[in-house]
């Protein structure tokens, strides 16, 4: 079955774990991930800023390595990341800031991928809250 | 065919961009001709009280945005009477012509839909 | 056609849960996860209102946040690993997430 995934809360909810577990446990059982889509305050998840304490979960870099070892397609608000202070190198450049913090495997992109792949997969299943 | 979402908003328009930005997944689902219904919940009732003055606080009027929702092909829209009831506010008296629906069709709704995102 | 609710908040301090209850209809299934499990604290008035509802409203948490809160299963509740989340998620023909 095909699966999309949405996230809307940033990488210290819970739910944000959850998330990556859910994603893990959807491949393992031989499902396929059409795209994850980061909306809201999820979309801190994909900046390469945030920096962990040693003895604590680093999610972001955890999410980051999940998408990248699986080739998945990360795919992350670009309204709704700009208006947070996420910008890859080109939006920096459009926006005259002096540094970027997002860059590959995630993606700038607009609501209509989430709607796209809403229509694609089986199943649309969301993350966020507590 | 499409498949159909349900969009289930309970922010208050006054808690941050919570409101909007799910209003956005509406407008861009319309735009996309997709079959998209709207549900007001909870807090999310307060996005159709009349006489706001976002400018008190330096915001933009959501009100503008929602009554762009029948431009976009977005004309399903419901609010849950009992909220309505709960804030002492009239379902005659909002900024859009919504239907009320009671507590005992929501369910209902929710399974006339493909999908569904609650924000 | 029944919808999957998805509950992540505790039930004392946010009213999705309550909402949540309000949308739920025969054959629906709702799964706690996060901190909403603590709805399953033994004695509690939300313990009460889950153990009350009907047996065609299915109830699940997952298991891990039972486990971190040190929280038992009810009788009433199905506990689920990751793979049982999934497979919920298939079971049910849509997912609602109260975020």
């Amino acid at each position: 079955m095909k699966f999309a995934i949405a996230l809307f809360a940033p990488p210290h909810a819970p739910s944000s774990r959850r998330a990556l577990r859910f994603a893990e446990a959807v491949l393992a059982g031989g499902h396929q991930i059409v795209r994850l889509f980061f909306y809201q305050d999820a979309v801190h998840i994909a900046s390469s800023l945030p920096v962990s304490a040693q003895d604590e979960l680093d999610l972001p870099a955890a999410w980051r390595s999940f998408v990248t070892e699986h080739n998945l397609d990360g795919v992350v608000c670009i309204a709704a990341a700009l208006r947070r202070g996420v910008l890859n190198g080109e939006e920096a450049q459009r926006y005259a800031r002096a540094s970027h913090n997002l860059e590959a495997p995630w993606e700038l992109s607009g609501l209509g991928q989430l709607h796209e792949a809403a229509q694609d997969a089986d199943r649309l299943i969301c993350f966020g809250g507590d | 065919m499409a498949k159909s979402l349900l969009l289930i908003c309970r922010r208050s328009p006054w808690s941050g961009p919570g409101a909007r930005e799910a209003l956005d997944i509406a407008l861009a689902g319309g735009a996309f001709d997709l079959p998209i219904s709207l549900l007001f919940l909870d807090d999310g009732v307060f996005q159709l009280q009349p006489r706001q003055q976002p400018a008190a606080i330096q915001q933009k009027d959501l009100t503008a945005n929602l009554q762009a929702l029948p431009l976009f092909g977005v004309e399903a829209l419901y609010v849950a009477r009992t909220d309505l009831d709960r804030r002492g506010l009239s379902a005659e008296h909002l900024t859009l012509p919504v239907t009320p629906l009671e507590d005992a069709a929501l369910a209902a709704l929710l399974n006339q839909h493909d999908l569904v995102i609650t924000l | 056609m029944a919808t999957l609710h998805l509950l992540s908040r505790s039930p004392f301090t946010d009213t999705s849960g309550a909402s949540c209850l309000r949308l739920l209809g025969p054959g629906d299934g709702l799964l706690l996860t996060g901190d909403a499990v603590h709805a399953l604290q033994p004695e509690s008035q939300p313990f009460e209102v889950l153990r009350a509802l009907p047996a065609d409203r299915p109830l699940f948490a997952l298991a891990e946040d039972l486990d971190a809160r040190g929280l038992s299963t009810p009788d009433f509740v199905k506990a689920v690993d990751y793979a049982g989340f999934v497979e919920l998620t298939l079971r049910f023909e849509r997912t609602n997430s109260w975020l």
